[in-house]
Order: C-alpha cells, then sequence, then structure tokens
C-alpha cells in the first residue's frame, strides 16, 4: 500500500506525463532524423518503396503514439478507484493533459510521413 | 499575413462588441468563450499556417532542375560577397538576380557563423565556415530589396546589409555584364 502523499505525488507527476512524452518523442525524432540524414538513409527505397530513412521514422512515431495511447488508457482504468476528490480532479487532469498531448504528438508529427526529411 | 490578421482582428472585435448587446450577451457564456476562442479557433489557424508552411518548405528545398540558377555567397566580417558561377563576376554587398526563376544560393562564410537573410523573399539560412547551405528563393517582381546578416557576427553585424536587385531577365546578363566590366 502507498500513502497518500505518495500517491498525489505520483498523480502530480502524471500531470507532466503526456507532454513529458511528447517532449521525448520531440528528441528523439529530431535526433534519428539527423542521424538518418548524415548516413545518408534517405536514399534509395528499402521496403514498399519507403526509404531507410522513412522507415524507421513511421516506426518511432508508431512506438512514441502507442505509448501515449497507453499512457490515456492507463490513466482511465485508475480512475474508477480515486477516493478523494481532490485525487478525482488530478487523475481527470492528467487524462486531459495525456489526450491534448496525444493530439498534439499526432498534429506536430505527421509531418514525419509525408514531408521530405534530407536536403536533396 | 495582412488579411489574415485583419479577419481574426474584426472576428474579436465583433465578439467583443457582442457583450454590449443584451439579447447576444447570454450566448457568451465562459465555456462557450474558451472552446471557441481558446480551442477552436486557435487550433484552425495554426493548423492553416503549418500546412502552408509544410509546403512553403518543400518549395523551397533545393531540388535538380533546369531552371535553377545557382549563386554561390560567400560571408565574412563584415561583408558579403556573390559570386556566379560560369561568369567571373563576384559582387559585394550587392546581388544581381533574374525575376520569375528560382534560385539556389549555396551560402558559406569564411570566418565565424552569419546568416543570409532577404525577408520579403522567403526564409534565412546560417553560413556556416567549412560548410554550405544551400536555400532556394524567388522573386516574382522587379524592384530592389533589403538583405541582412542574421545572426549576431561582431561589433559590424548591424549594418552588414547587402541589397538584392531583381531584373527582368532580359536585363539580368547585362547587369552581370556591366558588373564584369567594373
Amino acid at each position: 500500500m502507498i500513502d497518500a502523499t505518495s500517491r498525489r505525488t505520483v498523480l502530480l507527476l502524471s500531470l507532466a506525463a503526456g507532454f513529458g512524452l511528447w517532449a521525448v518523442a520531440f528528441v528523439v525524432l529530431y535526433a534519428m532524423l539527423s542521424v538518418g540524414c548524415a548516413f545518408g538513409w534517405d536514399r534509395g527505397s528499402l521496403v514498399l518503396g519507403l526509404s531507410l530513412q522513412r522507415l524507421q521514422l513511421l516506426l518511432l512515431l508508431g512506438i512514441f503514439l502507442a505509448l501515449h495511447v497507453a499512457l490515456v488508457v492507463g490513466l482511465k482504468a485508475r480512475q474508477s478507484r480515486a477516493d478523494a476528490a481532490t485525487d478525482r480532479f488530478l487523475r481527470s487532469a492528467a487524462r486531459l493533459a495525456a489526450i491534448a498531448a496525444l493530439a498534439a504528438s499526432v498534429f506536430t508529427y505527421f509531418g514525419a510521413v509525408v514531408l521530405t526529411t534530407c536536403n536533396p | 499575413m495582412l488579411a489574415g490578421a485583419t479577419v481574426i482582428f474584426l472576428a474579436t472585435s465583433l465578439a467583443l462588441a457582442g457583450a454590449f448587446i443584451p439579447s447576444v450577451r447570454p450566448l457568451l457564456t465562459p465555456k462557450r468563450l474558451i472552446l471557441w476562442g481558446g480551442l477552436v479557433v486557435p487550433s484552425l489557424g495554426l493548423a492553416a499556417l503549418v500546412a502552408g508552411a509544410f509546403a512553403l518548405g518543400e518549395r523551397l528545398l533545393p531540388r535538380q532542375g533546369a531552371e535553377t540558377l545557382r549563386i554561390e555567397v560567400v560571408a565574412r566580417q563584415f561583408a558579403w560577397e556573390f559570386r556566379y558561377p560560369g561568369t567571373p563576376v563576384a559582387t559585394r554587398d550587392v546581388l544581381h538576380i533574374p525575376v520569375g526563376r528560382d534560385i539556389d544560393f549555396a551560402v558559406t562564410s569564411e570566418d565565424v557563423i552569419h546568416s543570409f537573410w532577404i525577408p520579403r523573399l522567403g526564409g534565412k539560412i546560417d553560413a556556416i565556415p567549412g560548410h554550405e547551405n544551400i536555400v532556394r528563393l524567388r522573386a516574382d517582381a522587379p524592384g530592389t530589396y533589403g538583405g541582412i546578416c542574421a545572426e549576431y557576427c561582431g561589433e559590424g553585424h548591424a549594418p552588414m546589409r547587402f541589397t538584392v536587385i531583381a531584373h527582368a531577365p532580359e536585363d539580368y546578363e547585362a547587369a552581370l555584364t556591366s558588373e564584369a566590366a567594373r
């Protein structure tokens, strides 16, 4: 059993979880985009006409979107066990923030699917 | 940009004016104002700007094309040198370009990092020693445009400007010939 203080600490941290994940995705996608361009992964096609560069970006984006969805679902599952009003508010706010972060990731990173990745 | 800003300004003014009209005031609930003013309208505006930026970004990429012209840009404290491949011409702080043609500017520096920017023509790009960056720009109308160094590069940074003269296609070669004769 965890005490009320620890539980609220976790809840407070979960408020930042969604956009924390968004920030990690930003750094990882940006870094791997640059690595791919430096190594010429955008040249040629590997599978289904997609370059290694596009494939790795799609894979990373898929992983991060799955983590976002898992976070939203996880926060919903915990919602029913909330007891105090403060806990309920924190859980609800954390879940809404996680949904906003999921939407932000789709909006911000869909360019990795359609845009040219490296200078021709 | 001006048209978009005008539309947003007028829409916001109308919404504010609504607060003084008794029949409209009940419609302006806090929830609606937050939902429309804080979420829906900004999201639509941002989506339009992002779509425009993505499309413009793709257009600025230096893809190979028969119509593309290349000009070399060398920055140094505190001047710009422009070289025109295929000609012996090099100009200092004055850049000649033809109108209506994509131009790839190959930008580098001889000392510190500078940034090449012609605000009215589009994006800027860093001039980095030992490295060549390329930006594609295009002037649609003849005339004179201002160019600046957009990265602080030392005490002569602020006056490190250049002039861009966009010539009609038939006048461009003559302008280069005239520069060569100097």
